[in-house]
């Protein structure tokens, strides 16, 4: 019995990284707070928080690594923004979004969505659905990447 | 749901660990102004596609990440009287009325606190009570509107809704024309208030933190009384005719007296009745009394005015500020 319970733990325990193949993948989230020290100047942490509270700056990291033999190639990173956090830019110029979903993907500039009166108007960072990084160079062995972008929880 | 950030080191050697498939899910987010509610979990996940060595296309999902959204703790109050509350002085259960707004992102429950004593103004107003508006039509309902009891039915509200409450107070008996007295209502989340920031760990709605707002968790508000106070002057003058045309008090000289009623302050004063002896050694002159120049008869009949057998008696009713009513009548010197 307790063996098949450790059997059933080690099932459940949290895995940064499904390696169905050689490439692992980890997200990390980071919330940034800007104080006044007591200098008066201004100071921007980034911290790793179990809660935060709406209007919270955040900052979602992707790490990839490919842990294979072979070089991966077409390597695609699609990461949804989550529901109750408006998405507010990336300092990644090859990234490409989507507005509706993930049907579509382009600079944000190019999308357009519908407004309220139906007629369509230029999206805005708050209509990303996802944000998806293609790679245009194969991931050699060992090769690894870390891509970022921002969000404020709504 | 898992909701801490995996190392990096356990990402490696699990290609046999069955796939976790982990969507980003928020079940209750509702598009609020006051944000996200409280309690909601924000969950990250990404996805790698790539070829693998053999040229087929495969998949990978990330570690799912969990935040779970505090609960802010924000509150507004606002006087919503359209201007000063006009009173008499003396008077009490006068009302103020405000407005309090839970700005936050999940039901809290706030303390309410009323103060009359602040300075800058020209009266202190004695609040008597609180209440609050628990049929919510917006006035004052004596005996329907719930009397507040400071931590017995202190007002849960809702995100982004507000309730009003009425502040009662008596005014001094002293308090004279155009004087202004303030009271401010202070509400405050029971579960803390502080600096922005201010944490109070698992104290928020949903198990998560509360966190102080940018209003501190504690807003205040003044209501303003303003007395509105009329007061009559009467002013009193004698003019004497003599029987020859002089203007010497001698037998058979005529007394004609003017009574001028003035109001002055704010409003109007009701019932005002200006009454006047006849002089001893005098003898009033029948059909000499007056209404702003018009003659009253001297029965008690439907005219303002009537003689008494001792003096004059005149009712001028309502009389504005500002304004003024004129009596006059005559006597002989006997």
């Amino acid at each position: 019995m307790k063996k098949i319970l450790l059997a059933l733990f080690a099932l459940l325990l949290p895995v940064a990284a499904q390696a169905a193949g050689s490439v692992s993948l980890v997200s990390e989230v980071f919330v940034e707070r800007t104080e006044t020290n007591a200098d008066g100047r201004s100071v921007t942490t980034r911290a790793e928080p179990d809660m935060v509270v709406p209007g919270d700056n955040l900052v979602f990291v992707l790490n990839y690594r490919n842990d294979g033999a072979e070089p991966a190639t077409d390597l695609v990173l699609t990461n949804p923004v989550p529901d109750s956090v408006s998405f507010s830019g990336t300092d990644d110029a090859s990234a490409v979004v989507s507005v509706d979903g993930g049907e579509t993907w382009g600079a944000l500039a190019a999308l357009t969505v519908a407004g309220a009166d139906g007629a369509s108007r230029p999206a805005q960072a708050a209509d990303v659905t996802h944000i998806r990084w293609v790679l245009s160079q194969p991931v050699p062995q060992g090769g690894a990447g870390e891509l970022s972008f921002r969000g404020v929880v709504k | 749901m898992f909701n801490r950030k995996q190392s990096r080191r356990s990402a490696i050697g699990v290609a046999q660990i069955a796939l976790l498939a982990v969507t980003a899910a928020a079940p209750f987010s509702a598009a609020h102004a006051a944000g996200t509610l409280a309690g909601t979990d924000i969950t990250n996940t990404a996805t790698a596609t790539f070829s693998g060595p053999d040229g087929n296309p495969q998949s990978v999902d990330s570690n799912a990440v969990t935040l779970r959204v505090g609960e802010l703790l924000d509150v507004s109050v606002a006087s919503t009287d359209t201007g000063d509350v006009g009173v008499l002085p003396g008077a009490a259960n006068r009302v103020l009325k405000f407005s309090v707004t839970n700005g936050g992102n999940g039901p809290e429950a706030f303390a309410l606190t009323a103060d009359g004593s602040a300075g800058g103004d020209d009266f202190n107003p004695t609040v008597t009570s609180i209440v609050l508006d628990t049929n919510g039509n917006g006035a004052y309902d004596a005996g329907v509107d719930t009397v507040y009891a400071a931590g017995s039915n202190d007002p849960v509200l809702q995100p982004d809704t507000s309730l009003t409450v009425f502040i009662l107070s008596s005014i001094p008996a002293g308090a004279t024309d155009t004087q202004r007295g303030q009271a401010s209502l202070l509400a405050a989340a029971v579960t803390g208030t502080g600096a922005p920031g201010t944490s109070f760990a698992g104290q928020g709605e949903g198990g998560g933190d509360a966190v102080v707002g940018a209003t501190g968790a504690e807003s205040d508000d003044q209501g303003v009384y303003r007395v509105n106070a009329a007061t009559v002057a009467l002013a009193k003058t004698a003019s004497v005719v003599g029987p020859f045309g002089g203007t010497g008090a001698v037998p058979g000289a005529v007394i004609t007296y003017t009574l001028r009623a003035t109001v002055s302050g704010t409003g109007t004063v009701n019932n005002v009745a200006v009454a006047d002896p006849i002089p001893a050694g005098t003898t009033y002159r029948p059909g000499s009394l007056t209404l702003e120049g018009s003659t009253l008869s001297d029965a008690a009949d439907g005219d303002a005015g009537r003689f008494t057998g001792s003096g004059i008696a005149v009712s001028l009713g309502s009389v504005a500020a500002g304004t003024s009513r004129t009596v006059t009548f005559q006597v002989e010197i006997d």
